[in-house]
């Protein structure tokens, strides 16, 4: 459903990513991996049309995205976690899940999407008017993911969904992309972690330098000399 | 006693129009971080509309108030689309957008200079009459003042806080690009708030200018005054600017009632001085 081909892109002048190709199949969870500033979060960024991609395409079930700004990514059903959760502190847990349905001007399916939101993060509901930025970060990262979810997407970008979080709260976290993976999503998300990667995605794209060096399955991944090299620079 | 307490009273009329006004400048920067020098001349152009259809036309005034507020709403979306929007996208965005606000403000002063000529233009009371409370003998005029500020400050919170329009508002101005993620279209939400800030200080102009005059140099002093307004109140904070804005209204007409008139914008700008010091987030604000 989504394919991206050739994508180059820029900060200035300096090139942070070259050539990159990468596909996403309907109900696929696809792990894009490399260390610290292979540009992962960049591939994400661009897609969404955060950072703009000199060359390339990317297509999403045949829409060409780089004529769709951000804020028609919901529309065509694309939603995206942003690195850090990027909740809006100073509003309430409840305000900013109902933001995630701003494109929607139907109440009746707003409260459908709330109350399906809820049903997989109950913390929502309990929290439902404390003000967002005094949340522990896992609890933000649900808000986020579940804000994501309000407006009904069929593919989820997640932007480093394990930075900063307790070994306990990354398991919770694994669970939830299980779980919105189960309601027929597709999900694409970046980390430094390649076995981590692997317990939650069929495949995945291993990056170094802003380059894909190695793509494949877990097995094949976690088999491949290529990942301890540019793991371990040997 | 009594002297003292009509100038405190006086102080929160006078600072709920510099509230009006401030409110504009940190909606203005609160949603999009640019700094509108050009504020003034909205003000400006809105104190002429009035007086061109109050004086000159006779139109009444619970007509033409309303009238002008549309007309300044909407050239302030016009001038944001021409201007800040185009702007924006740069990369040198932060000085092109001071740039060019401060050009506008010359080029409206001027023109309002050429199209209108340089005599201050006076607008009679819109109420004459006295209202006396509790021995306090207050002009229907400040009085109306007070109303529509108070009347105008509770649309904008209901506004902020309870349409779709408000909470894309404060989602942009926390983080435009987790609002363009769900679909907020930040530059629509930045005309639309350039023109409701335009109009705030239009309204402001409509209720000052009967006791002031219109002039083509009337925004600059109200443009410094709501700096002040924004700096007590913390930078792009709508309730800041509101407290912001009556807190400098009291501590100037006491200041006035214990030195003396010419010392009004000498107490404004110390006391803004003395908060940058102290406290240059703001009274309302927090550390960054």
């Amino acid at each position: 459903m989504l394919e991206v081909e050739g994508l180059d892109v820029f900060y200035g002048d300096f090139q942070v990513l070259w050539g990159v190709s990468l596909t996403v199949g309907a109900g696929e969870v696809v792990a894009i991996l490399g260390p610290n500033g292979s540009g992962k979060s960049t591939v994400l960024k661009a897609i969404m049309g955060l950072t703009p991609a000199k060359r390339g395409r990317i297509t999403f079930e045949g829409n060409d995205l780089r004529r769709v700004p951000t804020h028609g990514m919901v529309d065509l059903g694309i939603s995206m976690v942003l690195e850090r959760r990027r909740l809006f502190g100073a509003m309430s847990v409840q305000e900013n899940v109902l933001l995630g349905a701003y494109r929607c001007r139907d109440a009746a399916e707003i409260r459908r999407r709330r109350e399906w939101v809820e049903s997989l993060f109950p913390i929502i509901g309990e929290r439902r008017n404390q003000e967002a930025g005094r949340l522990s970060g896992g609890e933000q990262q649900m808000v986020a993911i579940a804000r994501s979810l309000m407006s009904k997407p069929r593919l989820l970008l997640m932007d480093e969904p394990f930075l900063g979080l307790a070994p306990r709260i990354v398991q919770q976290i694994g669970e939830i992309i299980r779980k919105v993976h189960g309601e027929g999503i597709s999900v694409v998300f970046n980390e430094q972690n390649v076995q981590l990667s692997f317990g939650l995605s069929d495949r995945g794209y291993l990056l170094e330098g802003g380059r894909v060096v190695l793509s494949g399955t877990g097995e094949d991944m976690l088999s491949s000399d290529v990942v301890r090299r540019v793991y371990l620079g040997g | 006693m009594s002297i003292f307490i009509e100038q405190i009273i006086n102080g929160i009329i006078i600072g709920s129009m510099y509230a009006l006004i401030g409110s504009g400048i940190a909606l203005i920067y609160g949603t999009m971080r640019v700094l509108n020098l050009a504020h003034g001349e909205f003000y400006m152009l809105g104190g002429y509309i009035v007086f061109f259809l109050v004086v000159t036309y006779a139109v009444p005034a619970y007509l033409a108030i309303p009238i002008a507020i549309l007309a300044i709403f909407l050239l302030g979306l016009l001038v944001q689309r021409l201007t800040i929007a185009y702007l924006l996208p740069r990369e040198e965005w932060a000085f092109a957008t001071i740039a060019a606000t401060l050009g506008l403000s010359i080029f409206l002063q001027n023109l309002a200079l050429l199209l209108f000529g340089e005599q201050f233009q006076s607008i009679p009371y819109y109420l004459s009459g006295v209202v006396e409370i509790a021995g306090l003998r207050l002009p229907q005029q400040r009085l109306l003042m007070l109303v529509v500020a108070i009347v105008t400050i509770a649309i904008m919170t209901f506004v902020l806080a309870k349409t779709r329009f408000g909470w894309a508002l404060r989602a942009t101005s926390q983080d435009k690009d987790a609002a363009a993620v769900v679909g907020i279209p930040a530059a629509r939400i930045y005309t639309l708030t350039f023109g409701i800030a335009a109009a705030l200080g239009c309204v402001a102009a409509a209720m000052l200018a009967p006791i002031y005059a219109v002039n083509p140099w009337m925004g600059l002093p109200v443009l410094f005054k709501g700096f002040v307004v924004v700096i007590l109140g913390g930078l792009g904070s709508f309730p800041g600017a509101i407290v912001g804005g009556i807190l400098l209204g009291i501590v100037e007409a006491v200041g006035v009632q214990v030195t003396s008139s010419e010392w009004r914008d000498v107490i404004a700008f110390g006391l803004m001085i003395l908060v940058i010091w102290v406290r240059p987030w703001g009274l309302f604000g927090k550390p960054q």
